[in-house]
């Protein structure tokens, strides 16, 4: 039996979950807790929000300010590094402005972390997140997975090695774009897992058989078009287009415990060790925030109780690789390892 | 190369102010305190672009008397940034301030390449123009700081769905600006930016509407443009691509508007 099988046969017993690195899929442990139940927010609390997910980020925070009338929410807008590196000089400065920092890489997040300045996730937040995202210095709001996108008229789902390591030794054409973020992000959670040696030969190794888009959208499209075979890209693309193209001969494939298959998020810390910037953050990873950011912007759930996006196969449950994502901040090397490789 | 003054910048905050653009990406030259107090220098600033536009009419003059041997394009440029004008209209209205250096190249690129007078003349015009047009928008600018201005910043100012376009098409004005001051790295830097703070904030929610577009517009921001600069390409040839990649946004900011009235509720 092939491993995409004996997932599929798990997944249909239920047992799925059971996985070390746990599921994606909506579990019920703890479940997530609906807004209803939560205080009311009253009083002044300032967030620095790192740009990124265009409205649906701003749309949320005026869901909440709606319901809280009693709540003064200052907010700094700004590039997610930007805003990280404010929140240290103004620690050092003695000026510290934000109580809350929520930022669409969990890098960044890492950066202020290593700094001193977060203040550990309490448990009323902690413990209705999924047991493999529970940090101590911050919550995961949303999370996008890496992804085989193929194309299904020209290869079936067997073709696509579990491995992301094998891909090279494989007669496949790749589509994939080096210069995007999140592209970078893999290549580092690589880098960490196999190590530097492994990650150059994989790179050089795919030189060969790869076309390179300007952005990942691109790669997904290529691979509809039939232009690739496969593509490496995040899971929403393919989401998205399907949405828009139901026809799109387009489905997704996962490797399994290997960066291929890294689960990335967003997050949000607490600067201030106050109930409001704690109560805060237990509104975003709310039944009801949860449930909008799944279905508006096909992100992936982090508490359980929550559906996948739709669309989102069942093979997305599988197992990401075990990596602290902050440690995904440390991208120089990788770039230095993509130009050494000549893919950059 | 001259610096900037930053202080103004973050007490003006003018409703025009377009406060996100950063610092750096912003074009070369003196600011002065004079951006301070407008209103105390309307007059001035009128002079200057009276006087700036007879010097460029002398300049075409000159050249539809006696041929391109007779003018020194340069000039254009240097008198350009000698008048405080310049700094008024730089930080309250981008856009008209982007017309304005695309007008002073168009003349400057109809001169060097020896076009007929009439063409000279339609550059100078659209130059004329877009001068004035500075000139109104540095007066309402003036009432605004009167009147006291907002206390907004970049660090309060919600940009989100169609709005971000508009940050984005002020951003690509800024881009034809930094390239016409031969300031490559800082047009390329703006182009990344845009693309990644803004334009990968909005394209989710388009790619189900008309995904084609969005990775057109990809293509554009990450390969087409900046290779542009990287070549060396001739600042009308910029603009133009600049032009294409506006027609674009628009239609993606109809897509974004008709979508937002779709939305679902969060609660």
């Amino acid at each position: 039996m092939k491993r995409r099988e004996l997932l599929h046969g798990l997944a249909l017993l239920g047992l799925a979950g059971s996985w070390p690195m746990g599921a994606l899929g909506a579990g019920n442990a703890g479940g997530a807790v609906s807004v209803d139940e939560l205080p009311a927010l009253e009083g002044e609390l300032t967030l620095y929000l790192g740009r990124g997910e265009g409205g649906l980020y701003e749309d949320v925070i005026e869901a909440i300010r709606k319901r809280n009338p009693k709540l003064r929410l200052n907010i700094r807008r700004g590039p997610t590094v930007a805003l990280a590196n404010t929140l240290v000089a103004e620690a050092e400065a003695g000026a510290q402005q934000a109580d809350l920092f929520w930022a669409v890489d969990s890098g960044s997040l890492g950066m202020v972390s290593q700094a001193g300045l977060a203040k550990p996730v309490r448990e009323a937040a902690r413990s209705h997140l999924r047991e493999e995202f529970r940090y101590k210095d911050w919550a995961p709001v949303s999370g996008r997975v890496r992804t085989l996108p193929y194309n299904t008229e020209r290869l079936s789902r067997e073709q696509i090695p579990e491995s992301i390591m094998a891909l090279p030794d494989t007669d496949l054409n790749v589509g994939w774009a080096p210069a995007y973020g999140s592209f970078q992000s893999f290549v580092t959670a690589m880098r960490l897992l196999e190590g530097e040696a492994a990650t150059r030969d994989w790179l050089r190794g795919m030189k060969a058989r790869t076309r390179q888009y300007a952005g990942e959208l691109g790669v997904v499209m290529g691979v509809s078009r039939g232009e690739v075979d496969i593509g490496l890209a995040n899971h929403y693309y393919t989401l998205r287009l399907k949405a828009g193209q139901p026809d799109a001969p387009l489905d997704l494939a996962f490797t399994r415990n290997d960066a291929g298959s890294l689960l990335n998020a967003s997050g949000v810390m607490a600067l201030r060790d106050t109930d409001l910037a704690h109560n805060f953050i237990r509104y975003l990873l709310t039944q009801e925030v949860q449930s909008y950011l799944a279905s508006e912007a096909y992100e992936i759930p982090m508490v359980t109780g929550v559906a996948l996006p739709a669309g989102l196969p069942e093979a997305a449950s599988a197992n990401p690789p075990s990596i602290e994502l902050t440690r995904l901040a440390d991208v120089r090397p990788t770039l230095t390892l993509m130009r050494d490789a000549g893919v950059l | 190369m001259r610096k900037h003054t930053l202080a103004p910048l973050t007490v003006m905050a003018l409703t025009l102010l377009l406060a996100a653009i950063p610092i750096t990406a912003l074009a070369s030259g003196e600011i002065g305190g004079h951006v301070d107090d407008l209103k105390a220098h309307l007059g001035e600033y009128e002079s200057e672009v009276k006087g700036f536009n007879e010097k460029v009419d002398g300049l075409v003059e000159s050249y539809a008397g006696k041929g391109d041997g007779s003018v020194n394009t340069a000039k254009l440029i240097e008198w350009w940034e000698d008048v405080k004008f310049h700094a008024a209209v730089e930080v309250n209205y981008v856009p008209v301030y982007a017309s304005i250096w695309q007008g002073i190249y168009g003349v400057k690129e109809a001169i060097d390449e020896g076009k007929p007078v009439a063409e000279v003349r339609k550059q100078q015009r659209a130059l004329e123009q877009a001068m004035w047009k500075g000139m109104g928008a540095v007066m309402l600018a003036s009432k605004n700081q009167a009147d006291g201005g907002t206390s907004g910043g970049e660090d309060s100012e919600k940009v989100s769905g169609s709005k971000a376009v508009d940050r984005i098409l002020t951003n690509l004005d800024e881009v034809t600006i930094e390239y016409a001051e031969n300031e490559s790295e800082e047009a390329t830097e703006i182009i990344h930016n845009t693309y990644l703070n803004l334009f990968e904030g909005i394209e989710g929610a388009l790619i189900e509407q008309d995904a084609e577009l969005v990775e057109d517009l990809e293509k554009d921001f990450n390969v087409g443009l900046p290779k542009l600069i990287e070549n060396g390409a001739s600042v009308s040839e910029v603009t133009d691509y600049v032009k294409t990649m506006e027609k674009k946004l628009n239609r993606a900011q109809k897509l974004l508007e008709k979508g937002e009235q779709n939305k679902k509720d969060v609660f």
